[in-house]
């Protein structure tokens, strides 16, 4: 029973009702007791007075007479014989109404109401009708183009079947399998349940997680008749053995695009990309580069930078005029999954084909005794090797292993000291070890390598673990046999290159400081004295010429001394070299180039010397030009301004200015000189660092594979639109289809030479860009520093195989200790083919699963 | 006669694929096929030419042939000047079966610098330096089987809604092409532009792509006229996006010839 109005009439209501209830429900509805109807008139007349109180306490009462008045009539009508039972009922009903009404309102039911239903309505309005129209125009539009992916060497029969593949969008369907002789009811039975993907070598939530989608579906019929009805969301497709093309259609499409592919075979790691295959590690040398401080960048470099902010302002510009920014619909964002699930194609097909027997309901049947006789026979040879295997693998294997691993952490620590020592700076700007010398570099390079393999061994072997069909490791695959490959011709040409200096060391030390005597002393001594005379008729200058020349010589002198000196321990010297080149013949030429640039020392200080002196000279003779002029350098604004010159000043600088004028060819010959010979040595280094690049670097595994299967170094995907026609005329029904068709075939386009070349090509750019450029030539000219090329630009190449940081000692320990252990191998089972009992006589199961060769 | 000036082809199986083709090829009949394939057969004569003469002049060991029963052949009176030594290439075809490559090509190159116009080839070129015929074979070579390889140039663009444009330049006169395919998740605009080239304003079409630092041009060795490139646009816009497919306008077929009056002499 509710609660009265007034608190303190809960206890007379209370017993009122009760009276109420028990008359109402007792007597009145049984029609007896009619007699007397007011036995709880005396409790009402208790209630109502109470209630009247409290009324009248807060002023309703009023109210509720005006009411009672409104309804008198009504009530006058309706009272009959059970006036006063009624009375006492709708009175109840009524205070209870009022009761409410007023609860309501007290607590401001109402316009909470009337609030919300605005805001619903304002939703409705606002949000779902906008939707709702959009939703039914997004549908009217999308509904006109069906996309299928089909792959074209899907083997081709005119029995029926039911095609299973992976469903993108509503319209959007990707062909996987056509499962023949099958019912689609227990096909999708199948797909549900999972029967169709058992027995498969990996965890299959992979494939749908790469995949991209969560079902296999069943998306249409193959080779039913016309009058077969399906599904109006699968489609139809017309197989026939002789042509290429299915016909497919669909009878919610108006138009179908029918892609054709062919399915790369994970088992050769062929895949299919829609980027080219990153044969370095992206973006390292990038990040490489800019290690290098701002301050201490090339001026070529800010220079290239500079265009490149430049260009893409512009771009940007171009960018800000497109207005609508296009949404991409599901269809377009997909294609990166579909190109995964191409990637699959293969592998899913052959599971699924490899189920399919297992559809349907198969008798049971066990082996007879004479088969039985034969199994345990065939296995009992199986099962002694697997058990002697097992004693293998249990026993000796750890063993070698543990051994294996301790030798190689031992180098790794080994190696990580040298390295060290190799990049130690004294401070961050200066130079390190690495930077100065070639074989430093070499030694580095070959030590990186070694720290990396274990690392990359580690992937590649994870790699085993999963489905072939996940590409993500291939380039590493391509990367490590490279480098492997790379590392072990070099040690082949390095140790026919090492036994040759060996057998010879005496000649070729004979030999080496031949060269050394003729081209560095005796040369450089002849081209002097002949610049002391006057060289090609030229006048020169006499003392300042005998001065330079005698001053030079005097060190060249010395020098040859050093050299003899030299003489009886360059054979040693040949014969290290010799040793050192079984690590590989990039050790000697690296020894070779670093050889190079100290038996040169003295034609490098020349040139410094002389060109230091030159670029004195003329820079007095410009200022002093200036001055002639009457004129002189601002240094402050970076200006010539004119300048009043005393008569002294100007007859002094006029003469000096003449003498020294006629002073410079004689420097200039002298400066060329040195400078010819310094060039020459730079391109000698560069001969030496090419022939080091592509013995540490040259793609001759990608350039193998490319030769061998263009399929495994994807280089992006080309589409080829192919006539209709072509496959018109083959279908034997004359009527042309209603939906138009349009056949592409998508193929994966093999990576380009060039872009395997790529680096190459950047060094080449890099080189050109620093040696041969105007800028170059104005050094040259005015006598400035030509700087060399920095060794860590010129070789961002060499590292591009590598990480920019390389795995710590604890790394690699976790990572070779994280390696799977061998499989032991199971004593073999024979599985007893299964059978549905179908009539099909070239196979061994009962729907058609198809052997792959 | 050769050539025409751009023009566009159309190839659209559904409203919603489609291939423009702009190529200076004519369309071809039977006289123009015949002298196609002659200019060709010139090309290769010229490059086998050049091949011979270095050969003969470079590589030609007259020492390494004496014991040849048919030494004698060239002074024989030649009933066929154009035909090569018939033994040489008999030989040389053994050689070939026998998979000796290196050695099936020095006879037949043997044979053919014996033959009456090898012969007539090398007494022609012979006033020439070594460095001269040299530099002069290469250029030969370079050209015609690098620099003039095809008289045409062909470009198309594949439009297909949902996957992307696909931008195809043909090398050549065989199938060699070189592709580049545009995702259209990648694609944010494809527009006209213009710009300046030598004394002319040239109006080109440009695919703006997401996240790369240059943008792509549309038909970039040909630049054909303002007609074409509006009607590529259209297409284009009309194949690639949901919902236009009306404006696509239904030229197919006819390629629409570039002789329009867009000079707008601009340029200085």
């Amino acid at each position: 029973m509710s609660q009265s109005l007034a608190p303190e009439c809960n206890e007379i209501k209370e017993r009122y009702d009760t009276c109420f209830l028990k008359w109402y429900s007792e007597k009145y509805l049984r029609g007896i007791g009619t007699t007397d109807n007011n036995e709880c008139a005396v409790l009402f007349k208790e209630y109502s007075t109470c209630l009247k109180g409290a009324l009248k306490a807060r002023g309703i009462d009023k109210l509720l007479d005006e009411a009672r008045e409104d309804n008198k009539e009504n009530d006058a009508t309706l009272m009959g014989k059970k006036k006063s039972g009624y009375i006492t009922a709708r009175w109840d009903l009524v205070t209870r109404l009022y009761e409410l009404a007023i609860f309501a309102w007290n607590y401001g039911v109402v316009t909470r109401a009337a609030k919300g239903f605005v805001v619903l309505s304002l939703v409705f309005f606002l949000i779902f009708l906008p939707v709702e129209r959009l939703a039914t125009r997004e549908g009217n539009l999308s509904d006109g183009l069906m996309r299928v992916f089909w792959p074209a060497d899907l083997p081709r029969s005119d029995l029926q079947g039911v095609v299973v593949g992976w469903k993108n969008s509503a319209l959007d369907v990707f062909v996987v399998a056509v499962l023949e002789e099958v019912e689609p009811r227990n096909v999708e039975f199948a797909l549900k349940v999972g029967t169709l993907l058992r027995n498969a070598p990996h965890p299959v939530s992979r494939i749908y997680e790469l995949c991209g989608q969560s079902t296999i579906n069943v998306l249409g019929l193959a080779n039913v008749p016309d009058t077969a009805d399906v599904d109006p969301s699968w489609i139809r497709a017309t197989v026939v053995p002789g042509c290429q093309i299915p016909a497919v259609t669909c009878s919610r499409a108006s138009s179908v695009q029918l892609i054709l592919f062919e399915r790369p075979q994970p088992e050769r790691m062929q895949y299919m990309s829609l980027h080219p295959i990153a044969l370095a590690l992206d973006d390292k040398h990038d990040s490489f580069r800019q290690e290098v401080p701002d301050g201490s960048e090339d001026d070529d470099e800010k220079d290239e930078r500079r265009k490149k902010d430049h260009k893409k302002r512009l771009v940007e510009k171009l960018r800000q005029h497109s207005i609508s920014k296009r949404i991409p619909s599901e269809k377009e964002k997909a294609l990166a999954k579909i190109v995964n699930q191409i990637n699959w194609a293969w592998e899913l097909e052959t599971l699924l084909q490899k189920n399919v027997s297992r559809i349907g309901t198969r008798p049971k049947r066990s082996l007879s005794v004479s088969e039985r006789v034969v199994e345990s026979a065939t296995t009992a040879r199986d099962m002694m090797l697997v058990w002697m295997w097992n004693l293998f693998t249990a026993y000796v294997w750890p063993i070698i292993k543990r051994i294996f691993v301790m030798g190689l952490m031992g180098h790794r620590i080994a190696a990580e000291l040298l390295l060290r020592i190799l990049e130690w700076r004294a401070q961050p700007k200066y130079a390190a070890l690495k930077d100065i010398s070639a074989t430093a570099q070499q030694v580095e390079i070959r030590l990186q390598q070694f720290c990396y393999w274990p690392m990359q061994y580690v992937t590649l072997r994870r790699r085993k673990n999963d489905w072939e069909s996940v590409t993500t490791s291939h380039p590493d695959y391509i990367r490590f046999y490279n480098s492997l490959w790379l590392v072990a011709n070099d040690v082949i040409i390095g140790i026919a290159l090492g036994s040759y200096i060996i057998d010879n060391a005496s000649w070729v030390a004979e030999e080496i400081s031949q060269l050394l005597s003729q081209y560095t002393v005796d040369a450089l001594q002849t081209s002097i004295s002949w610049l002391m005379g006057w060289p090609a008729g030229l006048k020169l200058n006499n003392e300042l010429g005998a001065f330079l020349g005698d001053l030079f010589l005097w060190v060249i002198d010395y020098w040859s001394s050093c050299i003899v000196a030299l003489r009886p321990v360059l054979p040693h010297i040949i014969l290290f070299i010799g040793f050192s080149s079984f690590a590989g013949a990039s050790m000697p030429i690296a020894l070779f180039s670093d050889l190079l640039s100290i038996l040169t020392v003295h034609i490098y200080s020349f040139y410094l010397a002389s060109a230091r002196i030159y670029h004195w000279q003329l820079n007095i003779l410009i200022s002093l030009f200036h001055l002639f002029r009457g004129k002189k350098h601002n240094v402050l604004r970076n200006r010539i301004d004119s300048c009043d010159y005393d008569l002294d000043q100007l007859l002094v600088g006029t003469i000096l200015f003449t003498l020294l004028f006629f002073l410079l060819p004689t420097v200039v010959v002298f400066y060329l000189n040195f400078a010819i010979a310094r060039m020459i040595i730079i391109s000698l280094k560069a001969v030496f660092d090419t022939m080091l690049s592509c013995l540490n670097h040259f793609p001759l595994f990608a350039l193998m594979l490319r030769v061998k299967d263009p399929g495994r170094l994807p280089g992006g995907v080309r589409f080829e639109l192919r006539d209709t026609r072509d496959f018109d005329y083959s279908l034997n029904d004359p009527s042309p289809p209603p939906t138009s068709i349009s056949v592409v075939h998508l193929k994966s386009v093999p990576l380009k030479f060039t872009a395997m070349f790529h680096q190459y090509f950047q060094m080449g750019q890099r080189i050109r860009k620093h040696y041969l450029s105007p800028r170059v030539l104005l050094c040259l000219l005015t006598g400035k520093f030509v700087p060399p090329l920095n060794r860590k630009n010129l070789y961002s190449l060499q590292y591009s195989m590598l990480p920019a940081r390389r795995a710590g000692v604890m790394e690699m320990w976790d990572a070779v200790n994280s390696l799977p252990e061998p499989k032991k191998r199971k004593p073999p089972v024979q599985v007893p083919i299964l059978t549905n009992g179908k009539k099909f006589p070239s196979n061994h199961s009962g729907g058609r699963s198809r052997g792959y060769g | 006669m050769l050539t025409t000036a751009p023009h566009l082809y159309i190839r659209r199986p559904s409203p919603t694929t489609a291939e423009f083709t702009v190529t200076t090829c004519p369309p071809l009949n039977l006289p123009l096929r015949l002298l196609f394939l002659l200019i060709h057969l010139a090309r290769l004569l010229l490059a086998a030419a050049a091949v011979l003469t270095l050969y003969a002049r470079f590589l030609f060991d007259p020492a390494a042939i004496p014991n040849q029963p048919n030494s004698p052949r060239p002074n024989t009176p030649s009933g066929q000047p154009d035909t090569l030594n018939g033994a040489g290439v008999d030989e040389a075809l053994t050689h070939l079966r026998a998979g000796q490559i290196p050695l099936f090509l020095t006879t037949l190159l043997t044979s053919a610098h014996l033959s009456p116009a090898g012969l007539t080839l090398a007494h022609f070129t012979a006033p020439l330096p070594d460095w001269a015929l040299a530099l002069a074979g290469m250029t030969v070579l370079y050209a015609t089987l690098v620099r003039f390889r095809s008289l045409h140039t062909t470009e198309s663009v594949l439009v297909l809604r949902g996957l992307g444009i696909q931008i195809c330049r043909m090398i050549g006169g065989g199938g060699g092409r070189e592709t580049r395919f545009i995702p259209t998740e990648k694609i944010r605009d494809v527009l006209i532009n213009e710009a300046f080239r030598g004394f002319e304003v040239r109006y080109y079409l440009v695919v703006v792509v997401e996240g790369e630092e240059d943008v792509v041009v549309l038909f970039p060795g040909l630049l054909p006229r303002r007609k074409i490139v509006e009607a590529v646009w259209r297409g284009v816009r009309g194949c690639l996006e949901e919902g236009s497919t009306s404006t696509g306008q239904g030229s197919t077929g006819k390629g629409s010839q570039g002789k329009g009056s867009q000079g707008k002499g601009k340029g200085g």
